[in-house]
């Protein structure tokens, strides 16, 4: 779609950028110590917590695609709002109180408590940067392409915008400036997204079956996309991406960072529930719009072709039904919102992969914590322009990025490097360092082979007649394997090391159940 | 390390380890289990889920849907407050006791 400039959006956007960065130079005045850096003092309370968390998981492609999911296969999109959901619930049971009790910045400082401190930094910060590199090149690919359509930008100017603001909104403003990043974005995004629903519910007179009857009669699948199937055929995807959701999420460095930016146990849980409440109202409506947009984008030539499919990708419904709805001036609200989405969340991923690289490799393993506060500081700043630089770079030079698979990819190692690292660290006596390392190493190489096995590599990119493994996302095998091979080596393992390791776990217990050591 | 043992034993660190379990493990089995039956019954009983509920146009897929998202908030509320009104106070008693 060629719109020309859209001065609302460049507006909004401006003022977006402008407020950012008066709070980057506020937070700035703010960081000085590395507790400061990395989880803002932890001095966030748990209702903006709960909204920059729920800001670091809404990002553009949830938002954008999601609609387009319920858009294209009717109400199979709900098995995402359900498993972002769940996922989350899932999250605040087993994980809130025993990580804020054990970590101080990053989640490695909780799978390092009893088991060997510098293998274990070593393996997650592998964990984390082969999650947050990619991610960040995918979302900053998808950002250079969505301003390509929206506002007929060049994609190596718009990577550049995010790929800058980003650096300086964490080089200078630390967690401080991007928690409040994620909490302007997240308000704009829930306002933005709750008044689309409205505007489009508008036509319906706010009658849901209304809407669900006409969408049905007007969709290609017919009544088929009110039941279940318009997405998934078999059991084992349905699975993965069930697993996907729930231990993807919760091995995402950038959100288990989050959990430590606020003052106690108390707080991170209640910032959790705060966040299960606000994806599970953004997501399930984001269904909705999707299903509103079958009817009213119905016919309407400038969006949709005769067959029924959007213009420039079905990622296109949300801003197109927002400009059929709400006009040029609503039209240009929500592409900001969406800019504003990814700027957001880049800067979350960038300070996990800054504070990875800066505390968990120099800091603890290379100079062994003999280094002073303001060191830290220094390092963690110039690890972050680096990263950054790189990352710009990278998305650049790969443009034609399948973001699909590298976000699948990325959940994927989230799901089967970090999650079965960090669960069993804290629930299994009997874990040891070798049994952690030789699982998260398998996990990371299964997810690999298994992904360019598959038909998106194997057959779509090689040009194969047949991929050798034929689903589509690995989760559900690597992560089982990633879990048996960790289980067994460990029940194995008789080194001097692993008896350490298990009798440290009582001490361990006690922090992460009481809040503090005894 | 003898505090811990002794920690370990106190019957009411027992009892906050039980709590928290059941609460944990209970909440979470829940919710998992809800969500893989519904994807798995949309596979095998799509034709069920497709019927319209009580002759309005939501189906039971939109319905049950729905009602697992609600469910998953409704579970994260209760185990926040649970937890703020039985397991705090014991922990906050343990560590005063042991700290």
């Amino acid at each position: 779609m060629n719109t020309g400039v859209n001065v609302i959006a460049v507006w909004v956007f401006a003022a977006f950028v402008f407020v950012s960065l008066l709070v980057t130079y506020w937070a700035a005045r703010r960081t000085r110590t590395a507790g400061d850096f990395y989880t803002a003092g932890s001095k966030i309370t748990d209702l903006q917590n709960g909204l920059a968390l729920a800001g670091d998981f809404m990002s553009a492609a949830t938002f954008l695609g999601l609609t387009g999911l319920a858009f294209i296969g009717g109400v199979d999109a709900l098995l995402f709002a359900i498993g972002g959901t769940v996922g989350w619930a899932v999250i605040l049971f087993i994980f809130a109180d025993r990580l804020r009790n054990l970590g101080r910045y990053t989640f490695a400082d909780v799978v390092a408590f009893r088991l060997h401190p510098e293998k274990l930094r070593v393996l997650a910060a592998v964990g984390t940067l082969t999650v947050a590199i990619p991610y960040l090149i995918a979302q900053m690919v998808g950002a250079g392409g969505l301003f390509q359509a929206l506002f007929d930008m060049s994609y190596a100017l718009a990577v550049c915008i995010v790929g800058t603001l980003m650096t300086v909104y964490v080089a200078l403003g630390g967690m401080l400036a991007t928690t409040w990043v994620q909490v302007i974005k997240a308000v704009l995004l829930l306002i933005g997204g709750s008044a689309l629903a409205v505007l489009a519910l508008i036509p319906f007179g706010f009658d849901l079956g209304d809407m669900f009857s006409r969408a049905a009669g007007i969709h290609p699948f017919g009544e088929g996309i009110l039941a279940p199937g318009g997405l998934y055929s078999d059991p084992i995807s349905v699975v993965s991406l069930a697993l996907a959701f729930i231990g993807g999420t919760a091995g995402l460095p950038h959100i288990l960072m989050r959990f430590f930016t606020v003052p106690d146990a108390r707080q991170a849980r209640k910032s959790i529930g705060y966040a299960v409440v606000f994806i599970g109202y953004f997501m399930g409506l984001t269904v909705i719009i999707g299903f509103a947009a079958i009817v009213l984008l119905a016919g309407e030539t400038q969006y949709v072709d005769e067959s029924g499919r959007i213009a420039g990708g079905a990622n296109m419904t949300a801003v197109y039904l927002a400009r059929q709805v709400g006009g040029e001036a609503f039209f240009g609200f929500i592409a900001a919102v969406a800019f504003a989405t990814i700027l957001a969340v880049v800067s979350g991923i960038l300070i996990s992969a800054s504070a990875s690289v800066a505390h968990d490799l120099y800091t603890r393993v290379i100079r062994r914590g003999q280094i002073s506060d303001r060191h830290e500081v220094r390092i963690s700043r110039i690890a972050t322009v680096v990263i950054g630089a790189t990352a710009i770079g990278l998305s650049i030079m790969f443009r034609n990025l399948n973001i699909g698979v590298i976000s699948a990819l990325v959940l994927a190692i989230a799901a089967s490097v970090n999650f079965p690292m960090l669960i069993l660290a804290l629930f299994w006596r009997n874990l040891t360092t070798r049994g952690a390392i030789a699982g998260g190493t398998t996990g990371l190489v299964v997810v690999v082979v298994l992904t360019i096995l598959s038909p998106t590599i194997w057959v779509d990119v090689l040009g194969h007649q047949h991929a050798i493994y034929p689903y589509a996302y690995p989760t559900l095998f690597s992560m089982s394997i990633a879990f048996a091979v960790t289980i067994g080596v460990s029940i194995a393992d008789r080194s001097r090391r692993a008896g350490l390791d298990r009798n440290a776990y009582p001490a361990q217990l006690v922090r992460s159940e009481i809040g503090q050591s005894i | 390390m003898v505090h811990h043992s002794e920690l370990l034993n106190d019957p009411d660190f027992r009892r906050l380890l039980r709590r928290r379990s059941r609460l944990r493990w209970g909440l979470s089995g829940l919710l998992v289990t809800a969500y893989l039956s519904y994807g798995l019954a949309g596979l095998y009983l799509a034709e069920v889920l497709g019927r319209r509920f009580l002759g309005s146009a939501i189906t039971w897929s939109l319905l049950l849907g729905y009602g697992i998202i609600l469910l998953g908030i409704a579970c994260s509320i209760y185990y926040v407050w649970q937890v703020n009104r039985i397991i705090a106070p014991l922990q906050k008693r343990l560590a005063r006791e042991y700290g």
